[in-house]
């Protein structure tokens, strides 16, 4: 596997859980998630892909949907975390955070070893 | 920052395109909600972009990091069709799904020629059953000087060719016809199944437990 391949392994292995992050803090539409990550993470490629992503999630049952007239000149779809989300991201937080305390310690342990055998 | 004419022609040309990719792929409500998010997406930043100089450069910059609208449809595609055939595992959305995959894809290409042959398989035994009481002697097991030749109709019969069995063949047909089409046919659910499950745990970070 080419790195590269492994960096976009990488990126849509975290898209799925900064997206319900973000929707986490409260409804979101999709132009104001994208720039929330954005702002945060280089997550976000191509712009139009993130919604196909936001209509699975919602297709799951993890988020809900809704347009909203009036607010602004187009209608804006926003979407907000089910309590079925709420649950999956707590799991998905918790695996994350396990996952990245292994890695770093296995890097920890290479890094240290290195420093010994030089 | 309001656009001219040429400018809303873009952004119309650009919905067209998507508005036609998804139509490919996805049923007409779908489309219809995806092209109005996008056009939600497109005018929000084109608000956004009040005061820039050059409307087409500005324009351009919008829909450039919106993505071409082909590769939005695909991923939009991608996300949708596997998974509505594997929930559902109706023939549509399963045929669409395979085509898709098809088309995208080169284990797609050869799974979809294979999941082709299956139902074509079963589909004409199932021609055979219901051709049978109609053209009892065009349809059948064909012989040729006692040796079975060829299963299945022929218009018309060659000379030396004879058609053996009677009706008995319409029950065996028909069960036979049906029993290639469920099985191919959970076969290539098993195969959306599985890619949908590699996808999954490609995008959850499962892999890393």
């Amino acid at each position: 596997m080419s790195l590269d391949t492994w960096q976009e392994q990488l990126r849509r292995g975290g898209l799925d859980l900064a997206i319900l992050l973000t929707v986490s803090t409260g409804p979101l539409y999709g132009l104001a998630i994208i720039q929330h990550l954005e702002q945060f993470t280089d997550l976000v490629v191509t712009e139009g892909t993130i919604y196909p992503i936001l209509g699975r999630l919602t297709r799951e049952g993890l988020l809900a949907a809704e347009w909203v007239e009036g607010e602004a000149a187009h209608a804006r779809k926003y979407y907000r975390l089910t309590r079925a989300g709420d649950r999956r991201l707590a799991q998905m937080k918790a695996d994350w955070r396990a996952f990245t305390d292994k890695i770093g310690r296995l890097i920890d342990a290479a890094d240290q070893q290195g420093l010994v055998r030089s | 920052m309001t656009l001219s004419e040429t400018g809303e022609s873009r952004v119309n040309g650009y919905l067209f395109v998507l508005e036609r990719s998804l139509g490919a792929f996805l049923p007409r409500d779908v489309v219809r909600d995806a092209v109005r998010e996008i056009e939600s997406h497109v005018r929000e930043r084109i608000a956004a972009a009040d005061g820039a100089p050059n409307e087409r450069a500005a324009l351009e910059k919008i829909l450039g990091e919106l993505g071409p609208p082909l590769r939005v449809a695909q991923a939009y595609s991608a996300e949708r069709t596997i998974d509505e055939a594997v929930a559902t595992g109706r023939i549509v959305p399963v045929a669409r799904a395979v085509w898709q995959l098809a088309a995208t894809t080169v284990q797609g290409f050869f799974v979809g020629l294979g999941l082709l042959v299956g139902y074509s398989v079963g589909l004409a035994f199932l021609a055979v059953a219901a051709l049978k009481p109609l053209f009892p002697q065009n349809v059948g097991l064909m012989t040729r000087g006692g040796v079975p030749v060829s299963f299945g109709a022929q218009f018309p019969l060659p000379p030396d060719t004879v058609v053996v069995g009677g009706y008995w063949i319409i029950p065996i047909a028909a069960a036979v016809g049906l029993a290639i089409l469920v099985g191919t046919h959970r076969g290539a659910r098993r195969f959306l199944a599985g890619w949908r499950e590699r996808r999954a745990l490609a995008s959850s970070g499962r892999f890393v437990g």
